[in-house]
């Protein structure tokens, strides 16, 4: 009788099934995300000893370097790299993520990032020479890749007729699932990255160039060209010996740096160094600014709670309020049903069981919505938190 | 009878598992990959047989080697890779190794670097054109940088095998002292002259020439090829006001070559820098076979 009610009137069964839905998946959705994104984002920054980057915005910092987000924090240099490095306190890995291909970031660094993040190849090598790249399980299976392919770098703005040419580059690696931001990484060699910001680059040799038109001047010492002079945009084995870099490497730019200390005392010596007033860069224990960003996530979602609660007790009190006129509109049915011969109690139990696949529907959309969010929370958190 | 020895060493081999004695793997020694001879000399003089000094075989200069796709992944697999810093061998700017094993045995004299400028390119051997302008690399011919490249060795092998710390350090003050004892013989010779006008074959004696303050000239031979009239034109303007040159070569010339210098009343002795394994000896054999070759000039 209860499940002929409900299948008649289905608008009403509707409406009410939605409402106790939502009142119920709201708080497990958002309990799950802020716990799924408190875990993701320590277990990352927990694994992170220390950032080193240009003075400024921290939280920038340290979203970029561990979690690949496209906001470009003030940039520090490569000789930051080699002056850790020479202090024998941590080993420096670089880190420039400021260039796309198809949606995802190109990271340049070295291969001490995969060693340290123990990022272990699915197929492939190591890149090697400049221009080779290997990406992420994500980065491939979404883009449908495989070791051999290429993928282009975008220009960094695409009204910027002066910028840099997008680079193609080979995958030589794919990297196995790692459930972390890692997953939907393009890395390159450092070196790789300054090719594709325009520092580096690879031409047909001036001196022996035939073609009169692309040089402006020409004399003993120096030989400049114009802008007909094209670039290589993929470096092959054949062109590979003409490219070069302009200026010293110890000047080019970075987004970050990972420091590696050998030990805790290290931590704190490399640390200390930082700390001088006159210093242009910081070392930032990503730790402590991922537990700033949770707990003003945290604060956020206490203050949803209580929404969340004044919402549902509305929401509660609306849905009685209904099933009390609902009660009274079907006083006549209930007279009838009496009238065949039922007892008051089989009318009780049929309320019951009405009210009871009420809810065991919501229960059930619910769970399944939750069960949604949870198989996707990495992509959730990337977008909703990062 | 004749099977018995078999059998009781069949026994004596076995035992260890019979008895489930743990056999004691030999410890994997440390790779030390290096980009020219002279610090994998230094490498092997300090560390010993506690690790695995890696120089590939490289036909001709190191310093121009364009290594395959496998040679840089075998770099890649290194403990530490010993640089000679200077800009040199350029091929490492184009392939990609970890930073964190990276040792540059130059950076402690970094400002002591010397610049060539407007030196031409040129081929010879397999790899192609290549020029020596930009900062001059030939660095490990003045002893006293070659202790500063072998301290920076010493202090990443001893960073890396701390247990080893002493004995790397009484390896280097051994090496240091032999390295003493060639500058100071070298200085000795080297002042009995000081007028000496040398010209060099290539320019890779910048060092040398900056420690003992020698008055040399640079021109662009090769010592296995023959000389040519261009090169020999090149030559006259250098050697007209002067009336004891020398021609220092980096290998030993062609016997046609040193019969033409001969004509002009010039000498030509060889002066090896070292900087691919020599065929014979090591890279001392080889500095105190330079200085004996140096001191006929002095007899």
């Amino acid at each position: 009788m209860a499940w002929r009610y409900i299948l008649f009137n289905k608008g009403k069964t509707t409406i009410l099934i939605a409402c106790l839905m939502v009142v119920m998946t709201l708080p497990m959705a958002l309990h799950l995300i802020v716990t799924c994104s408190k875990e993701q984002l320590t277990s990352r920054a927990n694994e992170t000893p220390l950032v080193i980057g240009s003075k400024g915005s921290a939280l920038d910092v340290v979203m970029n370097t561990l979690y690949f987000t496209r906001k470009t924090p003030n940039l520090t240099s490569m000789g930051e790299v080699f002056a850790i490095n020479q202090t024998n306190l941590a080993y420096a890995i670089p880190i420039y993520n400021r260039f796309h291909a198809a949606g995802y970031p190109i990271i340049g660094t070295s291969l001490d990032y995969f060693s340290f993040r123990a990022l272990k190849l699915d197929e492939g090598s190591q890149f090697t020479f400049l221009g080779e790249c290997v990406i992420g399980c994500k980065v491939a299976k979404s883009l449908g890749l495989k070791v051999g392919d290429h993928l282009i770098s975008s220009p960094e703005n695409m009204f910027d007729l002066s910028g840099t040419y997008p680079l193609r580059l080979q995958i030589v690696g794919i990297l196995q699932p790692a459930h972390s931001p890692d997953d939907q990484g393009i890395f390159v060699d450092v070196k790789t990255s300054w090719v594709i910001g325009g520092l580096g680059h690879g031409h047909k040799d001036l001196a022996k160039s035939s073609d009169s038109s692309v040089l402006l001047s020409k004399n003993e010492n120096t030989i400049t060209a114009n802008a007909k002079l094209l670039e290589y945009n993929e470096i092959t084995k054949d062109n590979i010996d003409s490219f070069h870099f302009h200026g010293d490497n110890q000047d080019f730019p970075l987004t970050s740096i990972i420091a590696v200390p050998h030990d805790l005392k290290s931590k704190s010596i490399l640390r200390g160094r930082y700390q001088e007033s006159e210093q242009s860069q910081q070392a930032i224990i990503p730790i402590q600014v991922v537990d700033e960003l949770i707990e003003a996530v945290f604060s956020i979602k206490s203050v949803l709670d209580i929404v969340l609660l004044i919402v549902g007790a509305a929401m509660l009190l609306a849905m009685t309020l209904i099933m009390v006129l609902s009660l009274r509109m079907r006083q006549r049915e209930m007279e009838t049903i009496a009238k065949l011969g039922c007892k008051q109690m089989k009318v009780v139990e049929m309320m019951t069981a009405e009210i009871a696949l009420i809810i065991f529907f919501s229960l059930l959309l619910s769970s399944g919505i939750v069960l949604l969010i949870y198989t996707n929370q990495e992509n959730l958190i990337q977008r909703l938190i990062i | 009878m004749k099977k018995t020895p078999t059998a009781i060493l069949f026994a004596l081999a076995i035992t260890p598992w019979c008895w489930n004695i743990p056999i004691e793997a030999a410890p994997v020694k440390p790779a030390i990959y290096s980009v020219n001879y002279p610090l994998a000399y230094f490498a092997e003089r300090i560390g010993g047989d506690s690790i695995k000094v890696v120089f590939p075989e490289i036909e001709g200069d190191p310093a121009f080697w364009d290594p395959d796709r496998e040679a840089v992944m075998a770099f890649q697999q290194a403990d530490l890779i010993l640089l000679n810093g200077a800009n040199y061998a350029k091929w490492i700017h184009k392939v990609s190794l970890p930073y964190s094993k990276l040792v540059d045995t130059s950076t402690a004299f970094k400002n002591r670097l010397l610049t060539r400028n407007n030196i031409p390119s040129h081929q010879h051997g397999p790899q192609g054109d290549h020029t020596h302008e930009g900062i001059a690399f030939t660095v490990w011919i003045d002893p006293q940088l070659a202790i500063l490249q072998a301290e920076a060795i010493t202090k990443a092998l001893q960073g890396l095998l701390p247990d080893q710390k002493e004995r790397f350090g009484d390896n280097f003050i051994r090496l240091k002292s032999e390295l003493n004892l060639l500058d100071q013989e070298l200085e000795n010779l080297f002042s009995k002259n000081p007028d000496l006008h040398l010209i060099v074959s290539h320019p890779v004696y910048e060092y040398l020439a900056k420690r003992y303050n020698l008055n040399f000239k640079s021109v662009m031979w090769e010592p296995h090829q023959p000389i040519t009239e261009s090169q020999w034109n090149d030559l006259l303007p250098l050697v007209e006001n002067s009336s004891t040159s020398v021609m220092m070569w980096e290998d030993e010339p062609l016997p046609e070559s040193v019969g033409r210098l001969n004509e002009i009343h010039m000498k030509s002795i060889t002066f090896s820098p070292c900087g691919n394994r020599p065929k014979q000896g090591d890279f001392m054999e080889v500095m105190h076979r330079n200085l004996s070759t140096l001191s006929t000039l002095y007899d």
